[in-house]
């Protein structure tokens, strides 16, 4: 991953949950040393989040957009931002761009995991979050971060998948079949494909 | 009935009843609050209600305390629950909307409540539009008139998306006052803003604000700072003289020994300036102050390039994080003054950032620096 450049938005298709967390996890391995990470959820709580990482040694901040809508007075902290629900785009953009200040004014390069488009196709149609994605593609160029937006493909009709990748400047898919696993990263300057064996973790 | 906003309820006075008002929203800015304060602002006074249609009741009421502001308390505050409908949750709220994408439940929950209310704030007519297409927009046609014919003041939040621009054409013309809140773009959002775009009941001219978001306490207007750097006797005191309508240096032999702080107001802005001592025992404030300016003006002497390192290094520290600069050529009236592509070439400066020549302490060029800065910072 350290081929793709900074000021990139690339796509991750994967309809494998391990294959998932294998590639976060590189990703997060990756921004370890002068690089800040955002890391915005859409399924586990703040918490759960940053206690996966913690033994990273990574500067994590993480935009939760699931625990208020259980618990509505959950305050923030310096390290979560926390969005009342998914449908609140607005919400979600300004704590990505509070973050983006934050890094910015130490000087850090920055990674952004999208943890996952499709839970927020679940709450709202495929024009409202292009638009929403529009200005944060737009967003993470001008501030020459890096970001990965996670797709659950069984979880995205093949349409909006069409729509999704138009804003993106790279896809990178990966399947599981045969015991193995298959990723395949195409941006406009680099077109890999490659074979791990499945315990082979990122 | 007041916006509770710091500058605007001096600027725009009472809200007359009828009116309609749009906080018109950066969707990088976080602008939702706005109509948040205004509500509470008005709620000891008024009956109000809030309609939701992305986070569910508890979550609005959660918000609002946030901020300080207990609505609970207050029997003057209801909510239009226009989100647990689309989730397929029930509610307990007193003005419920079923089914959100159906435009003309919405409509006939919002007669009601102009009837019943004095202030309707609607988060967001963005939603409406996203969930039930641009109709939405000549149904608020119908809202203004319901809050007209029933003495009500009614408030948009609308988060500007990148929509077709006949959306936003119509959003602007749609009420009798805009405000826009809005964003510093660099590369990230720097500082965030708001001004009066159009208020059709008083005369007024176009003023920006800068703000923060405190909590508790809500939008609080502040002063954003420039900085003034560069080497021992290039000028800065004299720049920030020069600019300022008031300023104050604290000197001692001769050269400043304290900030240099100045204060002036130019295109709706009003800016604080601050002018750093040269000498290299200083330089540990430098990359404090840094951190909290918007921007910062170089002033380098023209006729002495063997200053240029120097300056370079102050540079450096002040926009560590890649804050705006322009570069200050002054002393240009001097006959030894190195000319822009001559300083640009000796600084190894990119061609995008501007180089100004100017004279401090003829106060010529001075604004053209300062202007650059801010074209810098405002996209302008």
């Amino acid at each position: 991953m350290e081929s793709i450049e900074y000021g990139s938005n690339i796509i991750v298709i994967t309809s494998s949950i391990s294959a998932k967390a294998s590639f976060i996890r590189k990703i997060i391995a990756e921004a370890e040393g002068n690089t800040g990470s955002i890391y915005v959820t859409t399924r586990d709580t703040a918490e759960e989040v940053l206690d996966k990482y913690k033994n990273n040694n990574v500067e994590l901040r993480v935009i939760d957009c699931v625990s208020r809508l259980a618990i509505p007075d959950l305050a923030d902290s310096e390290s979560i931002r926390r969005i009342s629900s998914p449908i609140d785009l607005a919400g979600i953009s300004t704590a990505i761009n509070k973050f983006l200040e934050e890094y910015f004014r130490k000087g850090k390069k920055v990674i952004l995991i999208f943890d996952s488009l499709s839970n927020l196709l679940i709450y709202s149609n495929i024009k409202r979050i292009l638009r929403f994605l529009h200005v944060l593609t737009i967003r993470i160029k001008m501030a020459k971060a890096k970001a990965f937006y996670i797709v659950d493909k069984e979880a995205c009709d093949e349409k909006s998948l069409i729509m999704l990748k138009q804003l993106f400047n790279g896809v990178i898919e990966i399947k599981e079949e045969d015991n193995k696993r298959i990723v395949k990263l195409i941006t406009p300057n680099i077109r890999k494909e490659w074979e791990e064996p499945l315990k082979n973790m990122f | 009935m007041r916006l509770g906003i710091p500058v605007l309820d001096e600027v725009l006075g009472e809200i007359p009843i009828g009116k309609s008002l749009t906080y018109y929203i950066d969707p990088e800015v976080e602008g939702d609050i706005f109509a948040m304060q205004t509500l509470f602002s008005n709620l000891n006074k008024h009956k109000c209600v809030f309609m939701t249609t992305s986070m569910n009741p508890s979550s609005v009421r959660a918000k609002f305390k946030e901020y300080g502001w207990d609505v609970e308390e207050s029997e003057n505050f209801s909510i239009i629950d226009a989100y647990s409908g689309y989730v397929g949750d029930t509610s307990d709220e007193r003005y419920f909307v079923t089914d959100p994408s159906n435009l003309k439940e919405i409509d006939q929950v919002i007669l009601k409540s102009t009837e019943e209310n004095d202030l309707i704030v609607i988060d967001s007519l963005s939603t409406l539009i996203d969930m039930c297409g641009e109709v939405a927009l000549d149904y608020a046609e119908k809202w203004n008139k319901y809050a007209k014919i029933n003495d009500s003041v009614i408030i948009y939040n609308f988060v500007a998306w990148p929509y077709e621009e006949n959306v936003s054409e119509k959003i602007k013309s749609l009420s009798n006052a805009v405000i826009e809140v809005g964003g510093i773009h660099h590369r990230v959002i720097l500082g965030q803003y708001y001004g009066v775009v159009k208020i059709d009941w008083k005369d007024t001219e176009r003023k920006l604000i800068l703000f923060k978001i405190v909590k508790p306490g809500g939008v609080k207007a502040y002063i954003p700072k420039i900085l003034v750097t560069g080497p021992y006797n290039a000028g800065k005191s004299t720049f920030v003289h020069a600019i300022s309508t008031r300023a104050v240096s604290v000197d001692r032999l001769g050269t400043t020994v304290a900030l240099d702080h100045g204060h002036v107001e130019y295109k709706g802005f009003s800016i604080d300036v601050f002018g750093t001592p040269g000498q290299e025992r200083f330089d540990p404030i430098l990359k404090l102050l840094g951190g909290e300016a918007l921007g910062v003006i170089l002033i380098v002497d023209s006729t002495k390039p063997e200053d240029f390192p120097r300056a370079k290094h102050m540079l450096e520290m002040t926009a560590k994080s890649g804050l705006p600069y322009v570069v200050a050529a002054n002393k240009k009236d001097l006959p030894s003054a190195l000319n822009v592509d001559e300083i640009r070439k000796k600084m190894a400066l990119p061609d995008e950032i501007p180089i100004i020549p100017c004279s401090a302490l003829k106060k010529e060029g001075v604004y053209e620096v300062l202007e650059a800065l801010l074209n810098l910072l405002t996209g302008g």
